[in-house]
Parts: structure tokens; C-alpha cells; sequence
């Protein structure tokens, strides 16, 4: 398979001002250069599904925005669909769709259904072919009810379904999504890590998604790529962290008379079933989180390893 | 070419359509709005035709003049308003990240930022700008499309103006207020008689804060037209259409991106 992303030797900083009152600082500002992503290379072929992952601040973003045209890197190439990001920003616009979780691209006040006829419109859509492909997302992502609502009626999960349909209208090679699930609930995130792997499944779409929620990446990728300050630090299979680092998992038991109960479980000595039968026979049990390890413990794992 | 213009056309229709669509929520506070524009703006006319009836004429300026003035002014703020405010809003954008949607579309991405915002309550320029043109006293078809023409030009500069300040957010965060007072100072300088602006004055007049170029020029031009006063127009506006361009392409080349949360 043919790579569609290319990443080489990425570097992006930036020239932040340094904080301090004063008239002199008015006059003669100070700057300190930060590095917000460091010379990271990597390539990703064509229908596969990439999680970049990594706490916060460390330059997933970023890498995100230089990839879909809306940054320029301080040094470094890329390609993505043969295509520099930044000199192509428009030609590439069409082989791309972009989902930022913090934000909308849809018009506050238009209902729904309004905002992706404008985005048919930006996209040179025509007519037929344009509300074939609405009524199939419609249909997958299952918004039929909420295409009469305004963008400012729904809720966030609602919205963030609306906004991933309005990034596939025009059919894009590659979908960047930045953060999709940032703020949902339990259930709404799994609905959206649902459609999202459903989508691009079906429409052999390539995946580069970003996050600091280790669970997206296990629900809808295949290769995960880590990175943490800047710098890349994993770059492997799902599978082979699951192996190395995915093997404890943090499971809490609330008992009738409210205590909670914390323990972790190595699911390489123990099979995480046979530790909650254990709890449950010792405790009377009410209720159960079972957790992943947090992404800061994990690169933790990493970088003590060597 | 013509099929790439057409489509973008057709795409500032639909986006017209979609922002009378949203004004129209709420019809009756869309029409009184109107209505209040006009009113605010025929208060002001009637403040200088009250200063002229007493006073007979400012260095040679008389009512006459000023209506021409109110004509281009209106008409030029008009269609800024309706059809290019988004630029207003730039420097929200570039501090909230949400320069980021408009930079991963096909289109021109100034194009999109200009047509993002749209106030209905400006219809009531249109209608001051045209009413003020009958009541001048300079009326006939040639000077019809005269005023037409510099009320098209005097909208370029004032374009050309708030992107170069509102392009001062990619340098200076939270510029928005800054670069709202520059321009509401441009537009403060620009509803003055241009005869009182006299030497130096006169230079900034045209030159930083470039007033004249809605006031001074339009009107010498509506009422005869001449061509070098076209040329020192026409010469002025393109210089700051595109510096503005330019300082626009600069700062996206330097454009760091924020991740506040937001909608459009």
C-alpha cells in the first residue's frame, strides 16, 4: 500500500512574549522560543486509522494543523496525497476533512441542514450527487432529527455527530480529527468512536486522530504514534502497546456502605475477569469503573524503558 | 477562470441569502433596526444642514457637499457592513483558532472571512446614502454613476483599511478593540467636511488615516469629474488594497493557531 502521509523531520516553534509589566516591555518586548513539535517523522498508508496521542501541550495539535494546511512549519516536509500542506492549501482542501473538537464549523445560528448545503456550496458539490451523500451520512450517523435544529440548540455529542458529517460531504481521502470526543460523556463517546471506525471502514478513509484519552485510540485505531513534548516517542501497532504498556488496568469498586476500593491489575499475570470476581466475592459491590492507565503513566512506561 | 468566478457568485448568494435567512428569525426587530438606522443616520444629516443654514458654508463646503459626502460615506459603510463584516471579526478569529475553518476550505479564505458576518440594520445606509444623493442638489445621471463608482471605491478602502488593522491580531493579541477604535477614527474623520482639513493635516488626511479618500476626492469627482483627482483616487486605494493583501498573507505565514472554545 502507498503512503498518503508523509511526515519528515517536522518542526514547528513558536515565538511566545514573555510575560512582564512594566513600560519597557511595552516599548522592547521580550520573546522565548518554544518548540512545540521536534523534528518527528513518520508515514501513514493509505485507508489505515492513526491515533496521535499524548497529554496535554504536547504538540499533537499542532502537528494536526501543519497536516491539514493551516500551519506553517518553522522546518521539515510533508506530503499528504502527494501534496505540500501549506503551498496547496486550497487543491488539497478537497482531499481532506477536519474535525475540531473545540470548535464548530457550523453557523451558529443556521439550522443544520443549512449549514451543510453552505458547505456543499464551499465544495463545489452538485445538487444530486450532493444530497445522495448528505441523505447517506444522515442516515449513518443517524442526525435525521436534528437537521431542522440550529447549530446553538444541540448538544455537544449532537453537534460533534453534525460536524463529522459536514467534514465528509465532500468525500476527503483523509479525515484529521483533533480532540472529537473532548467533553463528551461515556456514552456519547463510544457512539462517536462507533461512526467514526464505521465510516472509515466503509469508505476506506484514512484516520489521523488525536487525543489524550487512551480509549479512542484502542476503539477506533490500528497504530498509534506518541508523542510527548514535542518529540516522537511510540510509533507501533494498537496491539503491540496493549502488549508492552495496556497491561494494567485500574479497576475502582464502590461497597453498599459507600467505600471506595482502588486496585491494579496486571492483565499479563492475572485476566482482568478473574481480579473483578475476586473483588466481587470479597465486597459487596455497587458499583465498577474499570480504567486504562492515564496517557502521562504510560510515556512515563515509555521513556523508564529506554 | 469565468467558471471558478461563477461558482464563487453563485456561493455569495447562497451565503446572502443565508445570512437574510438569520436576520430574519426575528422580522420585526430586523425591520425596526432598519428603520432606527436610518433614522440615527438622517439625525446627523440634519445636525449639518441646521450648522450650514446658520453658518452659510464651511471653507466653501455647503450643504450641498456634505449630502455627497453622507452619500458615498453611507452607501461605501453600507456595503461593508452587509457584505464584508466577517473582517471585522479577524482578530476574534485568529485569537479563538477559528481562522482555522476558513483556512481548510477550498475558497479564498478572505472571501469567507468577509462574508461571515453580516448586519441587517445597515439597509438603513443604503437607503440614507441614496436619499442623501437626491437631496444634494448635484443630481443627474452622470453623477449618479460617479457617486456610485467612489461609493464602490470608498468601500474598497475601507476594507483595505480594517484588514490591515484587524491583521494586527496576528501580531498583537487581543487587538480587537484597537484596531475598532482606528477604524471608527477613520470613519469619525471621513464624516467631517473635508474642507476644514487644511497643510499638514491635510497630508494625514490623505495619507494615514486616509478620510479624504471617501471625502475629499468623491465628492470633487461627483461634482466634476476630472482625472487626476480619478488617478489620485484610484492610485491611493489600490496602494492600500494591497498592502492589505499582503500584510493578510504575512500574517497567516506567522499565524500560530488557538484552541479556545467556540462556534462560529
Amino acid at each position: 500500500m502507498t503512503n498518503i502521509i508523509e511526515v519528515s523531520q517536522l518542526t514547528k516553534k513558536f515565538k511566545l512574549q514573555k510575560p512582564s509589566s512594566g513600560l519597557k516591555s511595552f516599548f522592547k518586548p521580550e520573546y522565548k522560543n518554544v518548540t512545540a513539535v521536534d523534528r518527528i517523522s513518520f508515514d501513514i498508508k493509505k485507508g489505515e486509522r492513526v491515533a496521535f496521542i499524548g497529554p496535554n501541550g504536547a504538540g499533537k495539535s499542532t502537528t494536526i494543523k501543519m497536516l491539514s494546511s493551516i500551519l506553517y512549519p518553522t522546518s521539515g516536509t510533508a506530503l499528504v496525497n502527494g501534496l505540500v500542506p501549506w503551498d496547496n492549501r486550497k487543491k488539497l482542501a478537497y482531499d481532506i476533512g477536519t474535525v475540531f473538537g473545540q470548535r464548530s464549523q457550523l453557523w451558529y445560528n443556521l439550522p443544520v441542514q443549512d449549514s451543510f448545503a453552505l458547505m456543499g456550496k464551499i465544495y463545489d458539490l452538485d445538487e444530486i450527487p450532493f444530497k445522495r451523500r448528505l441523505s447517506k451520512l444522515v442516515k449513518l450517523f443517524e442526525i435525521r432529527d436534528l437537521l431542522e435544529h440550529p447549530t446553538r440548540s444541540l448538544s455537544l455529542g449532537q453537534r460533534m455527530r453534525c460536524e463529522i458529517v459536514a467534514s465528509l460531504l465532500h468525500k476527503p481521502q483523509i479525515l484529521f480529527l483533533d480532540e472529537p470526543t473532548i467533553g463528551l460523556d461515556v456514552t456519547a463517546k463510544e457512539i462517536i468512536r462507533n461512526l467514526i471506525k464505521k465510516q472509515a471502514l466503509e469508505e476506506d478513509t484514512t484516520l489521523l486522530l488525536t487525543s489524550h484519552d487512551t480509549d479512542d485510540m484502542e476503539k477506533v485505531c490500528e497504530r498509534v504514534i506518541i508523542i510527548n513534548k514535542g518529540k516522537l516517542i511510540f510509533n507501533d501497532s494498537i496491539s503491540a502497546l496493549r502488549d508492552s504498556y495496556l497491561n494494567k488496568k485500574y479497576i475502582e469498586v464502590t461497597t453498599e456502605n459507600g467505600e471506595k476500593i482502588k486496585t491494579v491489575v496486571n492483565t499479563k499475570e492475572k485476566p482482568a475477569k478473574q481480579a473483578i470476581d475476586e473483588l466481587v466475592k470479597k465486597y459487596h459491590v455497587t458499583d465498577m469503573t474499570i480504567e486504562n492507565p492515564p496517557m502521562e503513566e504510560i510515556i512515563k512506561e515509555i521513556y523508564n524503558r529506554g | 477562470m469565468a467558471a471558478r468566478f461563477l461558482k464563487l457568485c453563485k456561493l455569495f448568494l447562497f451565503i446572502q441569502k443565508s445570512n437574510i435567512k438569520t436576520a430574519f428569525l426575528n422580522k420585526a426587530d430586523a425591520l425596526i433596526n432598519v428603520i432606527m438606522m436610518t433614522i440615527n443616520n438622517l439625525s446627523f444629516a440634519f445636525m449639518w444642514w441646521v450648522i450650514f443654514e446658520n453658518k452659510g458654508s464651511v471653507n466653501g463646503w455647503q450643504f450641498g457637499e456634505m449630502a455627497l459626502l453622507f452619500a458615498v460615506m453611507n452607501n461605501a459603510f453600507a456595503t461593508f457592513a452587509l457584505f464584508a463584516r466577517g473582517i471585522q471579526l479577524l482578530p476574534e478569529y485568529i485569537d479563538n483558532g477559528n481562522l482555522d475553518n476558513f483556512l481548510t476550505t477550498p475558497k479564498n479564505s478572505l472571501f469567507l472571512i468577509s462574508t461571515s458576518e453580516s448586519t441587517f440594520a445597515n439597509w438603513g445606509d443604503y437607503i440614507t446614502g441614496f436619499l442623501m444623493y437626491f437631496l444634494s442638489g448635484y443630481v443627474n445621471w452622470k453623477s449618479f454613476w460617479m457617486m456610485m463608482l467612489c461609493s464602490f471605491l470608498a468601500f474598497i478602502l475601507l476594507y483595505s483599511f480594517r484588514l490591515i488593522m484587524s491583521c494586527l491580531a496576528f501580531i498583537i493579541s487581543d487587538s480587537q478593540r484597537l484596531g475598532d477604535n482606528i477604524f471608527m477614527a477613520l470613519l469619525t474623520f471621513a464624516s467631517q467636511p473635508a474642507s476644514i482639513f487644511t497643510g499638514w493635516y491635510k497630508v494625514l488626511f490623505l495619507t494615514i488615516i486616509p478620510a479624504g479618500m471617501i471625502s475629499f476626492y468623491p465628492v470633487n469627482l461627483i461634482k466634476a469629474f476630472n482625472w487626476e483627482d480619478f488617478l489620485a483616487l484610484t492610485i491611493g486605494i489600490s496602494i492600500f488594497w494591497l498592502s492589505s493583501l499582503l500584510f493578510y498573507h504575512w500574517g497567516l505565514k506567522h499565524y500560530s493557531s488557538g484552541n479556545r472554545f467556540g462556534v462560529r
